[in-house]
């Protein structure tokens, strides 16, 4: 088992050195002079002035030679400054990073709340109202857009019953109620689109568990059906649902991306998109080196997270 | 250039020497308050943009402005017209007559927020630290006319120029012209742009990347309001980065929010609820234009650039997109408002017929296809809609590309991208700004980088003299050209609205001459 994770700890890296480099490549790719961009396109620029970001941010070099340089300052923790904000990446990607998982955390754990329950009621009473009631639910979920989600919410939550603020972040530090305040409507439109594909999966794994042999011998030695579904057929029914809710986690951080600019969050959703639509590149770099190692840890997390589940998986004979 | 915003009303340039009157002091603050204005509160106020750096000088967002002219005294400040005003300027008065030098008489007694004092020396140090190329400050090019800089005495600051500077004060007046304290940039290195430091009526107390930034109350400023009361009178600012108009719009209903920006669409809403109150500032750039490639087919050719400015009938995409709410354009390229404004030269007028008579001339009457390059926003995309409709009448099939502003702007300006773009302008009132960036042969916007030597003299005569109607009419001749030529065609001049609640006083005069909100005078009435 040690070896496994050792193993797979390794198998990152090469992963994460692909996707920056193509993240760099693909943010070359775009049209324009870089230094223009980043010195503001539509200006009146100075030659003098562009020769010298050209050299501070290495622009004058090949690209291959750029992404190397830029990997070297990386890996001693320097991911250069920001092109538009000027301010230090790392630092800035660390604060926005923490915002994002936190609302992130929130919207996941409000997403298996509801997609958990409502999978096993949904399979436990297969072809009757809690069912059909639970697929409309998670077809609606997968159909309504969050932004959409969250602009309602906001007009009732936040407009006309005026229980919750429409808008912003608190830091946890500062105010923990207030901090959870704030999230809770976005969290709430994040967890409700990523809930619809869990309950389905809970559903038909549980499903399929319910069918085989060794239920029907518990339920014969007279085992309440309760305690057979939550006893006995969860824990293996579990399985497909895990690889499911890891893959969720992907998906939250895609959605945050309109969630945070809809609710005024600062988070690393809107950063990178400002980021894209900016050029500025070592911005771009350094969040996606964040989401792709968040990304490739909870696959890692998730895989290992089966051995511990079901103890016949064995990787490492 | 780009999400536009930024005009005026009427600006005579005050060209020679001009005391601290206090008739420029009532130009824009006029209006009797009839009420005594209350100390204390807290403002808040929503924008869309994040601010990058809060430094003007060095900071690049577009949206950096709106937050740093908060708490920064300019040089020379202008009144809403952008005529200097004395009063508000850091500069208590000013000699231009000499065109090889602008010479400035500080205001006595002002001390940046950290203490230093503001004197001749500080003005140097900015003026040299944003022609230093090393610094990367965002207006140098703008700066490009001064020499040397000369401490004449304490309070006396000399520019020695290399060539006339007519538009020296309205310069003076954006973000070369605000002042950063030497102490703190020289102490703070980097780390200045998120901790600025200059005279204003307030000082950065927080600024949370991407969240707010807030200001509070600077106990020892120097202004005073016409009763001579000490300013500013909040305690408080804070700005808050709200993307989504929509939310700025709920937020300022669930009372979230004291002031924002309105959208087009909310203004009739918000305009007839008397729980509020809207302002709106007219001549807020150019909302809409036809900007052509003169040097790639088929705008190459005058008259089929005159049968594209002739088929497209501004009052529809006014009504259909902008809800009535901007202006559509009867004249050139400076707006309503700017003393270059001159409604007598026409822009040529919606006519099919003329269209058509112009497609005849261009040799090609049945039309033609052509590509454009836009922008997306919920303004430009619909527009574009109503564009390719008006031209399809005449028979010009548009196909166009849309890309993200800068890429757009890239794109089309630099890249030689397409023949025709659909954007908005964001240019000052001040002429020389947008001459010499469109119309030169080497200005930017200048998108095939025509040498036309017409409009090379023009452009560089207008800066040669300070006179406002000698420079006047050197503009209405650059307009005469340009519209005659269909080498720009504004559409839509821009109007920028603002709501309230109604507690938040001083909104009359929240818009400057850049259209951006200053909240130097707001009070908060208690209820």
């Amino acid at each position: 088992m040690q070896r496994y994770i050792l193993r797979r700890l390794a198998q990152l890296i090469p992963s994460l050195l692909l996707i920056t480099f193509l993240v760099f490549a693909l943010m070359h790719a775009i049209p324009g002079d870089p230094a223009r961009m980043m010195l503001g396109a539509g200006e009146q620029l100075d030659a003098k002035q562009l020769e010298i970001v050209r050299r501070e941010y290495n622009l004058d070099r090949p690209l291959p030679v750029q992404y190397v340089l830029w990997l070297a300052k990386a890996a001693s923790g320097d991911l250069g400054r920001s092109t538009t904000s000027q301010r230090r990446v790392g630092a800035e990607v660390a604060m926005r990073a923490g915002i994002t998982f936190q609302l992130g955390l929130f919207a996941w754990l409000i997403g298996i709340c509801i997609a958990i329950p409502a999978g096993i009621v949904s399979a436990v009473h297969r072809g009757r109202w809690p069912d059909m009631l639970a697929t409309m639910g998670a077809v609606g979920a997968v159909a309504l857009p969050g932004f959409w989600l969250g602009i309602m919410m906001i007009l009732l939550f936040g407009v006309t019953l005026g229980w919750l603020p429409t808008r912003g972040y608190v830091p946890l530090a500062v105010d923990p109620l207030e901090s959870l305040r704030h999230m809770l409507l976005p969290a709430i439109a994040l967890g409700i689109t990523s809930s619809a594909l869990v309950t389905r999966q809970m559903r038909s794994a549980l499903l399929e568990v319910l069918a085989q042999d060794y239920i029907r011998t518990a339920r014969a030695k007279g085992l309440a059906r309760w305690a057979i579904v939550i006893g006995h057929a969860l824990r293996n029914a579990m399985l497909p649902v895990i690889t499911v809710m890891g893959l969720e986690i992907g998906r939250i951080f895609a959605g945050s991306v309109v969630i945070e600019t809809l609710f005024g969050i600062p988070g690393m959703g809107r950063l990178m998109v400002q980021a894209v639509f900016t050029r500025d590149f070592p911005v771009v770099q350094g969040c996606v080196l964040v989401m792709a190692t968040a990304v490739l840890v909870i696959n890692f997390a998730t895989d290992i997270l089966y051995a511990v589940l079901d103890p016949r998986i064995r990787y490492d004979k | 250039m780009a999400t536009g915003k930024a005009l005026k009303r009427r600006t005579l340039l005050h060209s020679t020497l001009l005391g601290a009157g206090a008739s420029v002091m009532l130009a824009r603050h006029g209006r009797a308050q009839a009420e005594k204005p209350q100390y204390g509160g807290k403002l808040r106020v929503a924008y869309n943009l994040a601010p990058g750096a809060l430094d003007p000088v060095v900071g690049r967002s577009g949206g950096d402005a709106y937050y740093w002219r908060q708490f920064v005294d300019q040089l020379v400040d202008a009144d809403p017209s952008l005529n200097p005003r004395a009063s508000t300027s850091l500069a208590q008065s000013w000699d231009v007559s000499d065109p090889k030098k602008v010479v400035l008489n500080l205001r006595r007694g002002v001390k940046f927020h950290d203490g230093t004092d503001f004197n001749a020396e500080a003005v140097k140090f900015n003026i040299e630290r944003l022609l230093d190329p090393a610094t990367k400050a965002t207006p140098r090019s703008a700066f490009t006319p001064v020499d040397t800089v000369d401490v004449v005495d304490e309070h006396i600051v000399r520019f020695n120029l290399k060539r006339p500077w007519g538009s020296v004060l309205s310069t003076l007046a954006d973000r070369g012209g605000a002042m950063n304290s030497p102490t703190a940039v020289k102490k703070l290195g980097q780390d200045y742009l998120f901790k600025p430091v200059s005279t204003g009526p307030f000082k950065v107390a927080e600024f949370v990347s991407g969240s707010h930034v807030r200001f509070v109350r600077n106990e020892n400023y120097w202004g005073r309001d016409e009763a001579g009361n000490p300013l500013p009178y909040l305690d408080e600012i804070v700005m808050n980065t709200v993307p989504d108009p929509t939310v700025q719009v709920s937020a300022l209903k669930a009372g979230e929010m004291d002031l924002i920006y309105l959208p087009y669409r909310e203004v009739g809403n918000f305009e007839t609820n008397p729980a509020y109150t809207v302002r709106k500032y007219e001549g807020g750039g150019i909302a809409f234009l036809l900007s052509f490639n003169v040097a790639k087919p088929p705008m190459d050719n005058v008259n089929l650039r005159q049968a594209i400015a002739h088929a497209i009938n501004p009052d529809v995409i006014n009504r259909a997109v902008y809800f009535g709410r901007a202006i559509p354009a009867k004249s050139g390229m400076w707006p309503p408002g700017a003393w270059a404004h001159d409604p007598t030269v026409p822009r040529p007028s919606y006519s099919v017929a003329k269209a058509k008579e112009f497609l005849a001339k261009g040799g090609r009457p049945n039309g033609f296809e052509m590509e454009a390059v836009i922008w997306p926003s919920d303004l430009n995309t619909p527009t574009a809609e109503i564009v390719r409709a008006q031209l399809g009448a005449i028979g010009i099939k548009l196909t166009y590309k849309v890309y993200e502003t800068t890429v757009a702007t890239e794109k089309f300006y630099y890249g030689s991208d397409a023949p025709m773009f659909l954007t908005s302008w964001s240019r000052y009132p001040e002429p020389e700004w947008v001459a010499s960036l469109i119309y030169r042969s080497d200005g930017y916007y200048n998108a095939g980088k025509v040498k036309d030597d017409r409009l090379d003299a023009l452009v560089d005569s207008g800066v040669a003299v300070a006179d406002i109607p000698a420079r006047r009419a050197i503009y209405r001749k650059v307009d005469e050209i340009v519209l005659g030529e269909a080498i720009m065609v504004p559409m839509l001049y821009g109007v920028t609205y603002a709501a309230a609640h109604k507690a938040v006083q001083g909104v009359d005069d929240v818009f400057g001459w850049d259209a951006k909100m200053y909240l130097h005078r707001m009070w908060l009435k208690k209820a």
